[in-house]
């Protein structure tokens, strides 16, 4: 799995990616996913990233892209035609 | 605004190929060091559609030419917004990025599919990638052309090396889950023979 750009987030990312992966071959692929078990993971890891983000000045940028991404998610996340 | 876009195939299934995306940039890829980061911002399921939903900046380090920098003042870290739609169902991987750095000078947005092989749904997967580069900056339409025209080639090596590096990730990817395989069967067999014995 990749770094994160912030290293003091690297250890508690690394557990997550870990998780996410098993989770996403051995249950969402499979159909069997029932609750996000990886989720209290994924929010030790996100605390660390925001303070990251919010000290490089990045969070600003990433508002910009989530508003110019809109159009995205309503192309990409419908039922099956 | 030009565009960029190409197609190819990867001979391993969509699972495989689907599973090991999330390992792409990950140290088995050795093409792609302009990567350095890649940290997940969010992930969801949609209730109604089962489709997850994944946003990703990703972060990356490579100089551009000098009279690009003068231009466009290009810092030497460059982000990039990323959000990813996998439908389980219909086996589909979407993923569409764009760049945050320098956003009001240029804008790179693609858009990259990886769905089963019409070829070979069960052994192959079909990628396809296109990408939409303008120049948002003011003055001639000329120097607007040269960098629409310099990111082109910049894809062009990018997509190229993205390509090996993912094929290296696919090969790791598939001899660790075969070695995963053979010691569960090893251990299994082991336990068997172990009872045998009782």
């Amino acid at each position: 799995m990749s770094a994160s750009l912030a290293s003091e987030c690297n250890e508690v990312k690394e557990r997550y990616d870990n998780c996410f992966l098993k989770w996403y071959s051995e249950k969402f692929l499979r159909g069997t996913a029932t609750s996000d078990e990886c989720d209290p993971l994924f929010k030790q890891y996100e605390k660390c990233l925001s303070t990251a983000l919010k000290a490089r000045g990045i969070d600003s940028m990433l508002k910009e892209a989530r508003d110019d991404n809109r159009e995205n998610d309503a192309e990409h996340v419908r039922p099956n035609r | 605004m030009k565009i960029f876009q190409q197609s190819s195939e990867f001979d391993y299934t969509w699972e495989e190929v689907s599973i090991s995306n999330w390992q792409k940039y990950g140290p088995w890829n050795e093409k792609t060091p302009h990567v350095v980061a890649v940290d997940t911002l969010s992930r969801t399921v949609d209730p109604a559609t089962g489709i997850l939903r994944t946003e990703r900046l990703i972060t990356c380090k490579q100089s551009c030419p000098k009279w690009v920098a003068q231009i466009l003042g290009s810092p030497d870290t460059n982000y990039a917004y990323e959000t990813s739609y996998v439908d389980p169902k219909a086996k589909r991987v979407t993923i569409c990025s764009m760049n945050m750095t320098m956003s009001d000078l240029l804008s790179v947005r693609e858009t990259c599919v990886y769905e089963r092989a019409s070829s070979a749904p069960d052994a192959k997967t079909a990628f396809s990638q296109r990408a939409e580069i303008t120049a948002l900056c003011g003055g001639w339409q000329k120097i607007k052309n040269s960098i629409e025209q310099f990111t082109v080639d910049r894809f062009q090596q990018n997509a190229a090396r993205g390509k090996e590096g993912f094929e290296m990730v696919l090969e790791m990817s598939r001899k660790v889950f075969a070695e995963q395989r053979e010691l569960i069967r090893m251990q299994q067999d082991s336990q068997i023979l172990q009872q045998l014995r009782h």
